[in-house]
């Protein structure tokens, strides 16, 4: 499947970074309990979420149109990729598969039939007190 | 720390620019898509980060280190970053080692107000060590 000359990501190595290291920073504090993010850290982390944003959009549009490039790429070819790649498990609730309305009840109806008695209480979604 | 939920979000030109290089030049993004990506690259820094604070943290280190991101990233499956990032590292280190000489050459190095802010933060760093 992953062709080994095929290099996805083709870029120069370089000191330069696209994304605002400011914002970076902000996004590792909210995750960090740690004060202290050196600028040797900030720099890597802001490199690698560049290098995944181009391997997530990269991996998604090579998946969707093998052979026929000029294509747009949608939100269902993100979802596609995540659903099947084990390393993208963790954006399964953030690139979810779109669900029509009936589906989306069908599925409730069946899940109420089947008896299961845990609540559906989403929690964590606001987390200020 | 963070006030407002968009303080994650990256800035969407940069986001668009950075898919817009990893795709064939005649391919085009929905905005979904598009807002996907940034929101899965937020989510990204986000699991990088924790994930490199616990394996610090296992380590008995209070802060991580570019060591534990890579490390990381290889435990995540993401270990195709690796090469590139280690070079993108060695650049920037050396870059920033290049910074310090020259300003303890000449004291005032006027370059844009940007750089010249991140090499003062560049040096606090190395007083940690």
């Amino acid at each position: 499947m992953v062709e080994p000359k095929a290099n996805p990501v083709e870029r120069q190595p370089n000191a330069d970074t696209f994304l605002p290291l400011s914002r970076v920073r902000t996004i590792m504090k909210s995750s960090m309990d740690t004060g202290l993010i050196t600028n040797e850290v900030l720099f890597l982390m802001t490199k690698c979420t560049e290098l995944f944003v181009r391997h997530l959009a990269g991996e998604a549009y090579a998946d969707a149109f093998r052979q026929q490039p000029g294509e747009t790429l949608k939100y269902e070819h993100l979802s596609q990729l995540v659903n099947k790649s084990k390393n993208l498990e963790f954006l399964l609730q953030i690139v979810p598969e779109k669900i029509r309305v009936h589906e989306f009840q069908e599925m409730l109806r069946l899940n109420r039939s089947a008896g299961s008695d845990d609540d559906d209480s989403e929690s964590g979604s606001e987390s200020d007190d | 720390m963070v006030e407002r939920i968009e303080d994650l979000n990256l800035p969407n030109s940069v986001i668009a620019r950075l898919i817009k290089e990893s795709l064939p030049e005649s391919a085009s993004v929905s905005k979904e898509a598009r807002a996907a990506i940034a929101r899965a690259a937020s989510v990204f820094a986000i699991f990088v980060t924790s994930s490199s604070t616990a394996l610090a943290h296992k380590q008995n280190h209070k802060t991580i280190t570019a060591k534990d991101i890579l490390q990381t990233l290889g435990e995540l499956d993401f270990e195709s970053f690796v090469p590139s990032l280690t070079e993108d590292l060695e650049i920037y280190r050396k870059m920033v080692k290049d910074k310090k000489e020259s300003k303890a050459s000449k004291k005032d190095t006027s370059t844009t107000a940007e750089n010249a802010n991140a090499s003062t933060t560049a040096a606090t760093e190395d007083a940690t060590e």
